[in-house]
């Protein structure tokens, strides 16, 4: 699904990736944790295509050599990124913006474009089930949004869109134990033969929800080492500095 | 191109008919133009507009016919929402429009179908007032016709009047001047679009005057439409009077022309009246668009609010000056004004010049404006979720201008102006 090889990035000479490699199959859920700064968010967005980073190495993404991708490409090939900080967009209204996104996506697969009717049952449908109000989906896009309301839209859009390779940025961050059990929810539903997960995370509780083949530990910008749940388990007693 | 008004005027003196009770006045107006010429940007009010050079750049041969279409035909009125039809075409009102009654809840008289019925205590138009405005003055000179309306008291308009000012500017003909005027009567409540469409082939110049008093307790809504073409020129001149406990809510869009200004003044005269001045702008292919206001309150306990919303492209220009005064007698006044605005291009320019002049001590001002780009971490989120760059930029535009159009109050016009936006952001590469 998703290869990486030597994956180096830069940002005003500063390296923040530095020859990170990271092979995810179809069906996999890969976790990577790793202390402040170690370049996990950076990974996920020069992975979805931010710009200003200077980039070399190879990613490979559904046989496709990703970096010839543009970014919405990219998320019409099914790749997902739940941001750590979903911005905040005035005047788009959240319900609207949810609709053009997945109508952009369908419409890139060939897949008929929803109407408003057929689109709200959806949304409504799939917002219970993540017990989201209804509410936010009539305001601004997560303007005033709280915190978890914020990572919850994000899960939403992710179990709308059902992506093939969803990559969680601290999606877990500051949840209540509910919606922390919500957020796993969304991500154990999705999860199938073919569909591939990266989590990032801080925690070894959002971890025990979800049960990732892989554990790794990213630090000063590259794979430092990798395991199963077990890793996750001695990070959180010992920290990051044995390793 | 002052020679050329003056032949003009000439003209237009010997074959207007109807004549007004002082006609002195027009050719005091016209020398008053005259000496002045027209405003150029060594003047306070015109610093970030040159209108003298904007006019000869827009419109080559200024020239008024008083040739009235007998087979006026418009069919293209607005469809999305049930409203009173006002037509004027190049300048003249048409009587195909709505027939007025009483039972419409109002009185009306333009310069053709009664000149003599001065039935307005505020003077109507028909006495011209004196004027240091130069296009005011012009105004003055040409004014051909207009509308001079008084609601009922007591009487609530079910739906809005929509006033269609329609031109079909020529080489023979482009240049119109009218005045309208409407007294809002004590606990009356009415909603106006002013609704301007060029469907000629040449350019026009389309200077309004139009006045409003707004009477205790009652509310008037005014908006502003334009479909204008490339190097067609508007100037729109506002004056708004406000008595007790009365509300003003003005909206006003610049989506197209060559050039417009709304100069807007607007008085808070009596206790506990307000007013609401908010409009957006879309400029493109190097339009310029000006709003200016002028909000005078001169009385305690009054307020005003304004919001302005700009987005600048293919180097065009947005200007919004905006000053709230405050008389001494005006404690506890509210202001607030706000103009925001994305630039879009390096070529493309916004000038914003709010001013605060207050000499009461017991107030509540503010003001703020600011400048910049779209914010790119904003179109790399939108484009992580499926949506191409120009789809994009396209809902952030929609998004940071429908913030300003969410504060008009007439829910079936604001939907209609939403759906306006959106067809402008599609037309807006
Ligand atoms: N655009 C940028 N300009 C300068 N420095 C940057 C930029 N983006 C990231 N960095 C730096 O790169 C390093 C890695 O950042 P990154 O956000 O990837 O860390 P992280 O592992 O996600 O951290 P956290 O756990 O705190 O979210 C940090 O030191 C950060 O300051
Ligand atoms: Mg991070």
């Amino acid at each position: 699904m998703l290869e990486i090889n030597n994956l180096s990035a830069k940002v005003d000479k500063k390296t923040i990736l530095n020859g990170l490699s990271l092979k995810i199959k179809p069906g996999e859920v890969h976790a990577i944790m790793g202390p402040n700064g170690s370049g996990k968010s950076t990974l996920a967005n020069v992975l979805s295509g931010k710009k200003g980073y200077e980039i070399s190495g190879k990613v490979n993404y559904d046989d496709k050599d990703l970096f010839e991708l543009a970014i919405e490409e990219r998320a019409h090939r099914g790749l997902f990124l739940a941001f750590q900080y979903p911005l905040e967009i005035p005047g788009v209204n959240t319900s609207n913006f949810l609709k053009t996104s997945l109508n952009a996506i369908r419409k890139s697969n060939g897949k008929k474009q929803l109407d408003a009717l057929e689109f709200l049952k959806i949304v409504k449908q799939k917002a219970s089930e993540l017990k989201i109000d209804e509410k936010i989906l009539h305001r601004q896009l997560n303007v005033g949004f709280s915190g978890g309301e914020k990572k919850k839209n994000e899960i939403l859009q992710m179990s709308l869109i059902e992506p093939k390779m969803a990559i969680l940025d601290e999606t877990d961050s500051g949840l209540d134990i509910d919606a922390l059990k919500i957020v796993a929810k969304g991500v154990n539903a999705l999860r199938n033969k073919k569909r591939s997960f990266l989590i990032i995370t801080h925690y070894q509780r959002l971890l025990d929800y979800i049960k990732p083949d892989f554990v790794h530990v990213l630090m000063k910008g590259k794979i430092a080492k990798s395991g199963c749940m077990e890793l996750a388990e001695e990070l959180e007693k010992a920290g990051y500095e044995k390793i | 191109m002052i020679e050329e008004l003056n032949k003009n005027f000439e003209i237009f003196r010997k074959t207007y008919i109807p004549k007004l009770e002082d006609e002195k006045k027009r050719i005091e107006a016209f020398k008053d133009f005259e000496k002045s010429g027209f405003p150029n940007k060594k003047l306070e009010d015109w610093k970030f507009s040159d209108f003298s050079s904007i006019i000869s750049n827009k419109i080559e041969n200024i020239k008024v016919s008083l040739e009235r279409n007998k087979n006026f035909k418009f069919e293209n009125f607005i469809k999305d929402f049930d409203h009173i039809k006002i037509f004027f075409f190049n300048g003249f009102f048409v009587e195909k429009g709505e027939k007025f009654d009483e039972k419409k809840g109002f009185n009306y008289v333009t310069p053709y179908n009664g000149f003599k019925r001065n039935f307005s205590k505020e003077g109507g138009f028909l006495i011209l007032p004196n004027s240091n405005n130069a296009l005011e003055s012009l105004n003055n000179a040409f004014f051909t016709d207009g509308l001079s309306i008084a609601t009922k008291k007591n009487f609530e308009f079910k739906k809005p009047i929509v006033i269609y000012n329609i031109f079909e500017g020529s080489k023979k003909n482009n240049f119109f001047n009218n005045k309208i005027h409407f007294v809002i009567s004590e606990n009356s409540k009415l909603d106006i679009m002013i609704y301007n469409i060029n469907i000629g082939e040449e350019p026009i110049f389309f200077n309004l005057k139009n006045t409003f008093y707004l009477k205790k307790n009652s509310i008037f809504k005014l908006y502003n439409l334009s479909d204008f073409k490339k190097n067609d020129v508007h100037y729109n001149f506002g004056r708004y009077f406000l008595e007790e406990n009365s509300i003003f809510e003005n909206f006003n869009n610049c989506y197209s022309g060559g050039f417009s200004k709304s100069d807007l003044v607007c008085s808070l005269n009596k206790e506990y009246s307000s007013c609401f001045i908010n409009g957006v702008m879309l400029s493109q292919d190097q339009n310029h668009h000006e709003i200016k206001t002028l909000i005078n309150h001169n009385e305690k306990n009054t307020k005003s609010y304004q919001k302005i919303k700009s987005v600048l492209n293919h180097s065009s220009k947005g200007v919004f000056q905006g000053k709230i005064k405050v008389s001494p007698e005006a404690q506890k006044t509210d202001g607030y004004q706000l103009s925001k605005a994305l630039l879009l291009d390096k070529n493309s320019e916004f000038d914003s010049k709010p001013e605060l002049e207050i000499y009461a001590d017991d107030v509540k001002c503010s003001h703020g404006s600011t400048s910049g780009n779209l914010d790119e971490e904003a179109i790399f989120y939108l484009m992580s979720r499926g949506l191409d760059k120009y789809e994009a930029k396209k809902l952030l535009i929609k998004g940071f201008l429908t913030d300003a159009i969410e504060t008009i109050t007439n829910n079936e016009i604001k939907k209609y102006f939403l759906n306006k936006l959106e067809n402008n952001i599609n037309e807006h590469r």
